[in-house]
């Protein structure tokens, strides 16, 4: 399914499709999963260099790109807070290190370099990122998250550098806690898999995680990246909502993490291109105030967990933070304590965490 | 390498004197020692005359003088008969070197031995006393300076370079001008290593090591024991280098003697690879500093003066950039902050590699650029600074300062708007300040925010514990290095492009008429000129 390559797709149609498709999924969710997930593609990364490129052709394509990527200077970060030229410029070294079997033979002595796509592909994907604002992460197939290098696709959430803080989050909270340590997790709502695999790794072997996510593309995608990391009898995939797939660990979870849609549905329309156009929109929607989702996980946080164990959300900002914790704190009947409202490194109140009583 | 040659002429008949303060002390103490290539098996500090007391009776003497020999090349036939036949001996006197005291607890005569020593307000162990039974010769020194090896017919490295040899050109087959040349090297590596400073440094740490309660601070005893071992590696590898040049000197003459064609040539190969080696051996010992052989960040910031001394800021680090690729190192960059128009602003780069510190770290300072500014209509000449700082990266994790994460603020870098998933950006830069030093930095380079965070806190680390030695090296005089003293603002260096073309270093006026091959990278001249300038500076403060 190499729609990104197929220059005929119009740019506007190409995501469009997507959310559509995952739509109709979300609105099915009542039927039982597919048999089969949709098998992820390969990450430029990933792929044989079985192409090549003389050097001199490479580097016809690299001074085009470089200077399609100046000429945007700061329009994008006018028009919605995108990408500028310094910022594109530092991805097409990226995307050079991704294509290029090793940067470092650009310039050997036969001339030619190996390439994992063919170079007419090269730019066809630099003009998507720059013309289309197709976000870089899913031009090349992945996107680095703390230390992993995880697979994206069209229709996965491609994870955010502020959630890289939940797993420190689990890490404080099973520091010195083996009972937490050694017991069994849940991440609703996976996308990529990013969180459950970040925990997993943070649990070690006595740990078991169980990552759910609505969309079959983004369980193919999350199996695939637990299968990099070698995790699989960690971590466990079940395709559904929220908790659905969960009906036989309720009140047995030692934690509980998600980074669900969150985002006010007025709010979706004017979203930086990369995201509004290409990103799935059930995995960013969060209802009309943007808490439909969290509001919904608060209360099955209450019945999943057992006694003393720890949730962990990703919000929107310091508004919904303080609902929700107002919501815990009031309307949840006690069931919480140790609340707490975690700020990003960019200042804004977060995430939400806190224990079962 | 013209600078070299130089100063090796220079500092023939210079201070050679003082290298062995007692030349004909061995002869006079020993006169029976056919080879005095025993170095190790006698000690006496440098600056007190043999001890004969130290040895309680002639047989022992004897014994250890044989036991020396017969760890010589058993080329030197004459070994005397009887003689203790002791391969590994110069090994196992590393060995018990490392705890001659509990060694000698109970030993009443070498206990007498080393109150001695207290009483002459000597900081070294250098009993030398023998053990009984099978075990044989047991032998505690702490410096081996005084007796020096020297070939059958009493040829020392000093003596050698007294006779001032010709030195003719290395395919000259001439046993003299080839031991005269690794003569200087040796001469210039002693020197360039602070010889006698290493060895009173060695005495210090060697007691140290013997104290009984050295190990119940574990980092002071692992950083002693560490150091002691470094140290003690550098002696001996420059007189194991001693000892072969004079093994094969007697070689040489032997087969003379013998008129062994074939031993002839052999050692006379010998000799040559030792003259090649040596000089590969003169510039690692420019390179002694305990930190010298780390991998180093190196930080280049413009100075004031827009974008003409942004662009002179992005040609230093260009520079370095190249400078580490001919060196083979492994160069990525940490952090970069572009100028408006062009050029950087400010940029570090890490340097992987054997000795990138060591060579580096004679780079700190300012450098000054003059040429006609290409970004000045009017053509005219401009001035500019660009200031360069280099800090090691300590590969023990042990030396580190403890750093408190409560002392940290670490901020997303150039973030705006609501974050989350509103934005898509692979620009996760961040920016860590260690807020009791204040100390800052940023790394943006990497793909994800974790490891643009764990590289700004790797710089956070070297940086904070460049403080520290800088702290410590202060209480520390004794030993400090005067590039310690160097300060982050003074000017270095100098490049002038127009009127007229050249690059001057002013800490030793090295210049070179071409500034091109220095701005891609050929900066070893200036290096290693600086280098040894610094050490002949030390070496003159004495």
């Amino acid at each position: 399914m190499k729609l990104s390559f197929s220059p005929r797709l119009s740019p506007f149609l190409m995501p469009s499709l997507f959310t559509n498709l995952h739509r109709s999924v979300c609105s099915a969710s009542s039927i039982p999963p597919p048999p089969t997930t949709p098998k992820p593609q390969t990450p430029l990364f990933l792929r044989p260099p079985t192409h090549s490129a003389t050097t001199s052709d490479l580097q016809k394509w690299h001074d085009w790109a470089n200077t399609l990527a100046s000429s945007v200077g700061s329009t994008f970060v006018d028009l919605d807070n995108g990408p500028d030229s310094t910022l594109l410029r530092r991805e097409l070294k990226w995307l050079m290190e991704d294509a290029i079997e090793e940067t470092k033979n650009v310039d050997n002595n036969d001339g030619s370099v190996r390439l994992r796509v063919e170079i007419e592909e090269l730019y066809m994907l630099w003009k998507q990122r720059v013309e289309e604002r197709r976000p870089f992460q899913y031009v090349v197939g992945c996107e680095h998250w703390r230390d992993l290098v995880l697979c994206v696709e069209e229709g996965v959430l491609i994870p955010r550098p502020e959630t890289e803080l939940i797993v420190d989050l689990v890490g404080d909270a099973v520091l010195g806690n083996e009972g937490l340590r050694e017991g069994l997790w849940a991440d609703l709502g996976t996308g990529s898999g990013a969180i459950a695999i970040g925990i997993a790794r943070v649990l070690g072997s006595g740990g078991r995680v169980i990552a759910t996510d609505l969309s079959p593309t983004a369980v193919g995608v999350a199996a695939f990246n637990v299968q990099r990391y070698g995790l699989q009898d960690i971590v466990e995939l079940r395709q559904g909502s929220w908790f659905g797939p969960l009906k036989d660990v309720e009140g047995k979870l030692s934690g509980f993490v998600s980074n669900p849609p969150y985002i006010p549905s007025d709010n979706i329309a004017g979203l930086q291109a990369e995201v509004g156009r290409h990103e799935p929109r059930v995995a960013l929607d969060g209802g009309v105030n943007g808490m439909d989702d969290l509001l919904h996980l608060c209360k099955g946080a209450a019945f999943m967990l057992k006694p003393g164990g720890f949730f962990a959300f990703e919000t929107n900002g310091e508004e919904q933070c303080k609902y929700l914790v107002e919501y815990m704190e009031n309307d949840a009947g006690g069931s919480f304590c140790n609340l707490n409202i975690v700020a990003d490194f960019a200042g804004i109140n977060r995430f939400v965490t806190g224990f079962r009583r | 390498m013209s600078s070299f040659m130089l100063r090796r002429r220079a500092s023939r008949g210079g201070s050679w004197q003082l290298l062995c303060p007692n030349p004909e002390a061995k002869s006079r103490f020993f006169p029976n020692l056919l080879f005095s290539t025993l170095s190790e098996s006698q000690h006496r500090n440098v600056n007190q005359p043999s001890n004969p007391q130290n040895l309680r009776n002639p047989i022992e003497r004897r014994n250890i003088l044989d036991s020396g020999i017969s760890s010589f090349s058993h080329n030197t036939s004459k070994t005397p008969s009887g003689s203790l036949q002791n391969p590994t001996f110069s090994s196992s006197i590393f060995v018990s070197g490392s705890k001659p005291l509990a060694l000698s607890s109970g030993n009443a005569a070498s206990g007498k031995n080393i109150s001695g020593c207290g009483v002459l307000g000597l900081p070294t162990v250098k009993s030398l006393y023998s053990g009984r039974g099978r075990f044989g010769l047991v032998c505690l020194f702490g410096t081996q300076a005084a007796v020096e090896p020297s070939t059958c017919d009493g040829l020392t490295v000093d003596r050698i370079i007294a006779s001032e040899w010709p030195i003719l050109d290395e395919y000259e087959s001439d046993w003299k001008s080839h031991a005269a040349a690794i003569a200087q090297s040796i001469h210039l590596i002693k020197k360039r290593l602070q010889w006698k400073k290493l060895l009173v440094r060695l005495d210090m740490l060697s007691a140290e090591v013997n104290k009984p309660d050295l190990w119940n601070d574990p980092v002071h005893a692992g950083k002693i024991s560490r150091e002691h071992g470094s140290l003690l590696g550098k002696m001996k590898e420059v007189q194991t280098f001693e000892r072969e040049l004079l093994e094969h000197v007697d070689m040489v003459k032997l087969a003379r003697e013998e008129n062994d064609t074939e031993l002839e040539s052999e050692s006379m190969n010998a000799l040559l690879n030792m003259r090649r080696t040596s000089k590969e051996k003169e510039i690692e010992a420019l390179l002694a500093g305990e930190q010298d052989p780390c991998s180093c960040y190196i930080e280049v910031q413009a100075g004031a003066g827009g974008t003409e001394s942004n662009d002179w800021a992005a040609m230093v680090m260009q520079m370095y950039k190249m400078w580490a690729q001919r060196r083979g190192y492994n160069m990525t960059l940490v952090d970069e902050m572009p100028g408006e128009i062009a050029g950087i602003k400010r940029a570090t780069i890490k340097v992987d590699g054997e000795y990138a510190f060591g060579y580096a770290k004679a780079e700190v300072g300012v450098h000054r650029l003059v040429r006609i500014s290409p970004f000045d209509s009017n053509k005219r000449r401009h001035t500019s600074f660009a200031a360069v700082a280099v800090t090691p990266i300590l590969g023990d994790a042990s030396e580190h300062v403890q750093i408190n994460e409560s002392d940290l603020r670490i901020e997303r870098f150039r973030s705006g708007g609501a974050g989350g998933q509103h934005a898509n950006t692979t620009d996760s830069a961040v920016r860590i300040v260690h807020i009791p030093t204040g100390i800052t930095a940023t790394c943006q380079n990497e793909r994800s925010q974790h490891q643009n965070k764990a590289s700004a806190m790797a710089v956070i680390q070297s940086r904070v514990d460049q403080l520290e030695m800088a702290r410590q090296n202060k209480m520390n005089a004794q030993y400090s290095q005067s590039l310690t003293d160097i300060t982050w603002g003074s000017q270095i260096r100098s490049y002038v492009l127009q009127p007229y073309r050249m690059v001057k270093d002013l800490r030793t006026n090295y210049e070179v008429s071409d500034p091109d091959s220095v701005l891609e990278g050929d900066l070893d001249g200036f290096i290693l000129s600086y280098l040894s300038a610094c050490l002949d500076k030390d070496e003159d403060d004495n």
